[in-house]
């Protein structure tokens, strides 16, 4: 596919990314938080990094020392796309709970975020997490054009049988 | 509870965040990534739970057991650090007040047991020795680092400590206790090292520092930082050394070991152990341990496999697990008995390697 590069350098930089260590709050006592939305101090979060393919479809993998937040901006290219996009990620994000490392609400300017920290990566192979990601991102172009073509199709046998009752 | 070794693997818990033995390698302890550390009793290739020590209330981050007098080392993320004394067939637990308002995330003994320190996230390292006077131990900071400390270790002339942190500098300070040691003859950062919080030495990495170690023989100051590579700097001829980095394509390494004076062994997120040897005053990567040879799958089968994946996973592609021993990041790297080297994991398992 002619995606193949654009995902194995997300892959690459994802498998970089998610080498996380667990890290106690050093501002509050007694806390441990992901780093990556706590943004306190400096020294713990990495330089962001975009990885875009073209202007419409992006990720955002921003790394701390113990959490990762992963942002994709699906391809959109028309209003329809755009309307089963967001519908689509709505149903996703309120059942983020059951996903584990979906994050409930995206990050400006992007449609869906993750947000992967140290307790994930010790449950769960990095590699695999990693996988993951990545087939989601596959899976939600698929089917986005999948669900534009049913609604198309649809709306195009509707608009016959309406007009059928025009017919001379 | 009794486990038994198998193939060079202990499965002890679901995840492990550290280890220690003891001076004789009979007794192992660690923590499963819980408040609790559990000691268990090896006979031959059989390790049976002797005592579980339950006196933290959050992650237990280190274990230091000092090999002559018996004493174990803990501290943990709830700001604490106990001592603990074997009497009468159990565990007895003495809080050491270290005065820190975060979390402890390493401990290490002096090489001759009668101090210790500790690198917190309250950007400082507690250095603690034994009060006879007051029966208690008696804290001494050292600050003037900038982030979280990681880890510390102790030189072995017993005054020099180095520290890692997460500010990405290694520092060199003076751990020297008035009326307890002797003031040294000679050190590599100088002669004169009063404990006064003076960095007498800096090393800067591109990244957290992960691991620091002296070498044996206290010429060698090693450590391993966030990208990817590892640090070798030699004070042989005085501070502040000749500075050697080794890049390696792997991913980062968390805990480094040093075999002898001349070899490294470093582990950490790729989930083996890697050598690295001093070859004629360059240092190399030199062996990948767990080498196993050939991949998941055969080429013979793929197609095979595609379909069977396709069918049971929803997926084209192979479905791969880790060919190496441990499953999860490697933490923490000791000596083992039969001159092993042991590391545990993440995933809950403990391997000998024969280095």
């Amino acid at each position: 596919m002619a995606n193949q590069p654009y995902l194995d350098c997300i892959r690459a930089t994802l498998t970089a990314s998610v080498c996380l260590q667990n890290f106690p709050s050093q501002i509050i006592e007694r806390h441990n938080k992901p780093e990556v939305e706590a943004q306190t101090s400096a020294e713990l979060l990495c330089a962001p990094v975009t990885i875009s393919r073209n202007d419409k479809q992006m990720i955002h993998i921003e790394t701390s020392v113990n959490s990762v937040r992963i942002s994709v901006k699906v391809k959109q290219s028309d209003d329809t796309d755009r309307i089963l996009c967001k519908k689509f990620m709505n149903f996703l994000n309120q059942r983020a709970e059951d996903f584990i490392i979906l994050r409930r609400k995206p990050i400006e300017g992007y449609d869906i975020s993750f947000l992967v920290t140290n307790f994930h990566t010790e449950q769960f192979y990095k590699h695999k997490l990693v996988d993951f990601v990545i087939q989601f991102m596959e899976d939600i172009d698929k089917e986005i054009s999948a669900m534009k073509l049913a609604v198309n199709a649809r709306a195009r046998i509707v608009a016959v049988e309406y007009l059928k009752t025009f017919q001379v | 509870m009794s486990v038994s070794v198998k193939d060079g693997v202990l499965s002890l818990a679901q995840s492990i965040s550290c280890h220690a033995w003891n001076g004789d390698f009979s007794r192992l302890a660690f923590c499963p990534n819980d408040n609790s550390v559990h000691i268990y009793k090896k006979t031959g290739n059989d390790y049976e739970r002797e005592h579980v020590l339950t006196e933290h209330d959050q992650t237990v981050t280190s274990i230091a057991w000092a090999s002559n007098s018996n004493t174990l080392l803990t501290c943990s993320h709830d700001r604490n650090a106990y001592v603990w004394v074997e009497q009468d067939g159990t565990w007895k637990p003495t809080l050491v007040i270290l005065r820190i308002n975060r979390a402890a995330l390493q401990v290490k003994w002096s090489p001759n047991e009668d101090k210790f320190a500790v690198a917190s996230g309250a950007k400082c390292v507690s250095v603690c020795h034994y009060e006879e006077d007051n029966d208690w131990w008696v804290s001494k900071h050292i600050k003037k680092h900038d982030s979280t400390v990681t880890s510390v270790d102790f030189h072995p002339g017993n005054i020099l400590v180095a520290t890692a942190s997460t500010d990405g500098k290694v520092r060199v300070f003076s751990a020297f206790i008035k009326g307890m040691d002797k003031r040294p003859e000679y050190t590599p950062f100088g002669k004169r090292v009063p404990f006064n919080s003076e960095v007498l030495g800096e090393y800067e990495a591109n990244g957290w520092v992960h691991s620091v170690r002296w070498s044996p023989d206290g010429n060698q100051l090693a450590f391993c930082s966030h990208d990817s590579t590892l640090t070798v700097v030699d004070v042989t001829q005085g501070a502040p050394g000749i500075v050697q980095t080794v890049k390696t394509q792997e991913l980062p390494l968390c805990d480094i070991f040093w075999v002898n004076d001349s070899k490294i062994i470093g582990a950490g997120h790729s989930c083996r152990p890697f050598i690295f040897e001093n070859q004629n005053g360059t240092w190399a990567e030199t062996q990948k341990l767990d080498d196993k040879k050939g991949g998941p799958q055969d080429n013979k089968r793929s197609a095979f496999s595609i379909f069977q994946n396709k069918d049971k996973m929803g997926q084209d592609n192979n479905v791969k697990t880790l060919n190496t021993k441990h499953k999860n990041a490697i933490t923490c790297i000791q000596r083992g008995p039969n001159n092993q080297i042991s590391t545990s994991s993440l995933d809950g398992q403990l391997v000998f390697w024969n280095v």
